[in-house]
C-alpha cells in the first residue's frame, strides 16, 4: 500500500488544474493520495453506472413500450409521442434525483438518456440485424436526449425538484415528438402500393415481415381524435408533457428512496452464525 | 469418464439433429381444435420452391372458414393475410385477398364461405426457409396453412428493394434509406450530451463532492458560470429541436401519417352444386391411428358426385382410385402432409342427384400422431372438423364442410 501511495503522490492533483477543483479537494478534507484514489473511484462509478443503467433502462423501456420503439411502422402520431416519453422519463428522473441531491451534479437525466440510446443501438445491431436479419430501417429507434438535456438544464438553472418537474418534466414529454420527427421524417414519405397510399414506414414493416405480428396488432392512430385532425401529434406531445410532470416528481422521489443507505442491526444469534462474537453479552 | 463424455455428446447430437429435423414454426404445437375447426386451406400452390435472391415467386390458394367455429376462438372479425417465414428471409411484394389489396387488415370475414389469397414474395436470405400462408385473426392469433421448404440461393448482400415515392424520389434500397439521416441526428444529440457530461465529469466527482456538500459548501460545487452554461445548452437544444422540426417539415412537405384502417372484401361466390354431409358417428382409434366416420351424404346437385378427398389441418387423405382427385394434388404441395394410405370408403360408386347414402369413411395414417392432431385426453370439447371434396364426372368440384363430436377409442378393437 505504501508503495502505491508513494507512486501516486508525485502526481497529486494534476488532474484538476483549475483552482475550483483544488478548492473542492481541499475543502473535502481528502489527503492528496486519498484524492487520487477518489478519482479512481469516480472512474469505477462511471463504469458501473453506464453498464448497470444501460441494461436497466433499456430493459424497462423495452418491457413497457418496446413495440413503439422497436418498429418504424409503430411510430405513429398519436400513441408513440405519448407512451415513449412517459416511460423514458422514469429512470432519468430517478438518476437526476440521486446525482443532484447527493452530489449536486445536474447530469442524471442526460446520463440516463445517453446510456439508453447506446444500449438500444447495441440491441438493434445484435438482435435485429445480426440475429434475425431485419434491416436497420425497420428497427430505427427514438431518442430522449433532447428532453433529458432540457431537464438537466432546468435543474441547474432553477435548482429545485418541483420546478424541474413542472418545466423540465413537461419539456421532456413535449419535445419528444419534434426532436424525433426531425430524425425520422424521411420514413413518412408517401408511396403508392397496390392502389393505396402507404408511408415508407408502413412499407418497411410490410416488406420485411414479422411472421407473428399481423398489421392489426399495431397500436397506432386509427383516427380516433375527432378534432385537431391534422395536428394529432402536437396534442399528444402536450399531453405527454403533462403526464411527464407527475412522472418526473414520482420517479424523483423513488430515486431518492431507492438510493438510501440503511443498516439493520444484527442480533447476537445472527452474529454468532457469522463467527462474530457478541459485543455486549457473553 | 471419456466414455461418459462421448455418450453425452452423442445424446446432444441426437437431440440437436431431432430438433433441426423439425425446424419449423411450432405449427404442430397449436391445439387440434384450432387447426381442424377454423380455417381449412386448399389449392395451396407455390409457384417456385427454388428461387434466387431478388427473384419473385407466388404463393396462392384458398381457404374455407368453418361454420362450426370453436367457442374458444375469436370469430374472424379482424383478419390479416400473412405469410409465415423464419424471420424476413423473404420480402413481401404484394398480397391480395379475393383480388383486394391486403397490406392492411380486413373486417368481418364470413363463416362458411371461401376466400382466395395471392402473395407475391421475393427471396431475400439465402438458405432453406419453411414458408406457410397464414390467416391471423385478432384475438386468436395466426392460423397457418401448409408449409413448404423454399430454397433461396445467391448472396445475401445482393438483395436490394428499390421503391419510388409519390414525390418522385427513387429510393435505391428500402433497407437503408433514411438511415444516415436518423443516425446523424442521434450522433448530434449524443455530441451535445457528451459535451454536457464532460463539462461535469472533468471536475472532482463523487467522494469530494459528497464530502463538500456534507460540509455545507454547495457554493463550491455549482456556480453562476454553470447556470450560464445551462442556459446556453438549453438554447442550443431548443434551436436543434424546433429548427430541426421546421427544416424537416420544409424538406418533406408531403409526408403522410402511418396508414391503418380495415378493408372490406366479399367472399367468393358460394358453390352452386351442393352436398350435405351428416355425421352419424365418428370415432378415432388411438392405437390404430385411424379416424372412422359413418356419414350420411345427400347429393342436392344435378350431377353424380364421387368422394375424392378428406382434408383437415392441411393434411390430405385422397381417394386413390379416383383419378380426378389425384390430379387435384399440386406437385408443389408438401408431401409430408399427404397421407400415404389415403382414404378408404365403404362404397365407391358416385352418389346420384337427390340420393342420400350412408358411407363409411376411414382415414388411417401415422400423420395424425406426427402432426399431433390427437389430443382427445386434453380437449374440453372432443369435436373434429374437415372438408370433404367431391367430384362430378365433368370435373366440377364440390367442397362440403363436415364435423361433429368424435369419440376416441383407447383400446384395441377385436
Ligand atoms: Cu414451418
Amino acid at each position: 500500500m505504501a508503495d502505491i501511495d508513494a507512486a501516486a503522490s508525485p502526481r497529486e492533483n494534476t488532474r484538476f488544474k483549475d483552482k475550483k477543483g483544488e478548492t473542492v479537494i481541499s475543502v473535502s478534507g481528502l489527503t492528496p493520495s486519498a484524492a487520487r484514489y477518489s478519482r479512481l473511484f469516480d472512474v469505477l462509478v462511471v463504469a458501473a453506472v453506464v453498464t448497470i443503467f444501460a441494461g436497466a433502462i433499456h430493459l424497462h423501456v423495452m418491457l413497457t413500450v418496446g413495440d413503439w420503439d422497436m418498429y418504424v411502422d409503430w411510430k405513429d402520431r398519436q400513441y408513440w409521442p405519448l407512451v415513449m416519453p412517459v416511460s423514458m422519463i422514469m429512470f432519468p428522473a430517478a438518476l437526476q434525483a440521486i446525482f443532484w441531491v447527493n452530489f449536486r451534479l445536474p447530469i442524471g437525466a442526460t446520463v440516463g438518456a445517453t446510456v439508453l440510446l447506446i444500449a438500444t443501438w447495441i440491441g438493434r445491431y445484435a438482435n435485429w440485424w445480426i440475429w434475425t436479419g431485419f434491416p436497420f430501417t425497420e428497427g430505427v429507434p427514438s431518442q430522449a436526449l433532447a428532453g433529458a438535456l432540457l431537464m438537466d438544464m432546468t435543474l441547474i438553472v432553477l435548482r429545485n425538484s418541483l420546478f424541474t418537474s413542472i418545466i423540465g418534466g413537461f419539456a421532456f414529454g413535449f419535445v419528444f415528438w419534434p426532436s424525433n420527427y426531425s430524425a425520422l421524417a424521411p420514413f413518412y414519405l408517401p408511396v403508392e402500393h397496390q392502389g393505396m397510399v402507404a408511408s415508407l414506414a408502413d412499407m418497411i414493416g410490410y416488406t420485411f415481415p414479422r411472421s407473428n405480428m399481423p398489421e392489426y396488432l399495431r397500436i397506432i392512430e386509427r383516427g380516433t381524435l375527432r378534432t385537431f385532425g391534422s395536428s394529432v401529434s402536437w396534442v399528444s406531445a402536450a399531453f405527454a408533457g403533462f403526464i411527464c410532470i407527475f412522472m418526473h416528481q414520482l420517479w424523483w422521489r423513488l430515486g431518492l428512496f431507492a438510493s438510501q443507505a440503511t443498516f439493520l442491526k444484527n442480533s447476537d444469534v445472527v452474529k454468532s452464525f457469522m463467527g462474530i462474537k457478541s459485543s455486549v453479552a457473553s | 469418464m471419456l466414455l461418459k463424455l462421448i455418450k453425452f455428446a452423442a445424446v446432444c447430437v441426437a437431440f440437436i439433429a431431432g430438433v433441426s429435423h423439425a425446424a419449423a414454426h411450432g405449427e404442430r404445437a397449436q391445439e387440434p381444435y384450432l387447426r381442424t375447426r377454423t380455417v381449412q386451406f386448399y389449392d395451396v400452390h407455390f409457384s417456385k420452391t427454388d428461387v434466387k435472391v431478388n427473384e419473385r415467386f407466388e404463393l396462392t390458394g384458398k381457404f374455407r372458414l368453418m361454420q362450426d367455429w370453436p367457442d374458444a376462438v375469436t370469430p374472424p372479425d379482424i383478419v390479416f393475410v400473412s405469410s409465415i417465414s423464419p424471420g424476413p428471409t423473404i420480402a413481401r411484394i404484394e398480397t391480395y385477398l379475393n383480388g383486394e389489396p391486403a397490406r392492411q387488415s380486413f373486417a368481418r370475414l364470413e363463416l362458411g364461405r371461401d376466400y382466395e389469397f395471392r402473395m407475391v414474395l421475393e427471396g431475400r436470405t439465402p438458405g432453406s426457409s419453411h414458408i406457410h400462408p397464414s390467416i391471423s385473426i385478432k384475438g386468436s392469433g395466426p392460423l397457418v396453412g401448409p408449409g413448404q421448404w423454399v430454397n433461396i440461393s445467391g448472396e445475401a448482400h445482393s438483395f436490394a428493394f428499390p421503391i419510388k415515392t409519390m414525390t418522385g424520389l427513387q429510393i435505391e434500397d428500402l433497407q437503408t434509406f433514411g438511415l444516415v439521416h436518423a443516425v446523424g441526428w442521434h450522433l448530434a444529440w449524443l455530441a451535445v450530451a457528451a459535451a454536457w457530461l464532460s463539462f461535469w465529469l472533468a471536475r472532482p466527482l463523487i467522494l469530494p463532492r459528497w464530502l463538500v456538500l456534507q460540509k455545507g459548501r454547495e457554493d463550491l460545487l455549482i456556480s453562476l458560470r454553470d447556470t450560464g452554461a445551462g442556459i446556453i445548452v438549453s438554447a442550443i437544444v431548443l434551436v436543434m429541436v424546433f429548427g430541426g422540426y421546421v427544416r424537416a417539415s420544409a424538406e418533406y412537405p408531403y409526408n403522410v401519417p402511418l396508414q391503418s384502417g380495415l378493408n372490406r372484401v366479399a367472399p367468393l361466390p358460394a358453390s352452386p352444386a351442393y352436398a350435405e354431409i351428416k355425421i352419424i358417428s365418428a370415432t378415432y382409434d388411438v392405437p390404430g391411428r385411424s379416424m372412422r366416420l359413418a356419414t350420411q351424404i345427400t347429393n342436392k346437385g344435378s350431377e353424380p358426385l364421387s368422394i375424392g378427398e378428406l382434408t383437415t389441418a392441411n393434411i390430405r387423405f385422397l381417394n386413390q382410385s379416383l383419378p380426378v382427385a389425384m390430379a387435384n394434388v399440386d406437385p408443389s404441395y408438401p408431401t409430408d402432409l399427404i397421407a400415404r394410405t389415403g382414404l378408404k370408403l365403404s362404397s365407391d360408386t358416385p352418389i346420384n342427384p337427390g340420393e342420400t347414402r350412408e358411407v363409411r369413411v376411414e382415414a388411417t395414417d401415422a400423420v395424425w400422431e406426427l402432426e399431433r392432431l390427437v389430443s382427445f385426453l386434453t380437449d374440453v370439447d372432443s369435436k373434429f372438423g374437415g372438408l370433404l371434396l367431391l367430384y362430378a364426372p365433368n370435373g366440377e368440384r364440390v367442397i362440403a364442410e363436415m364435423g361433429g363430436p368424435i369419440v376416441p377409442v383407447f383400446t384395441e378393437l377385436e
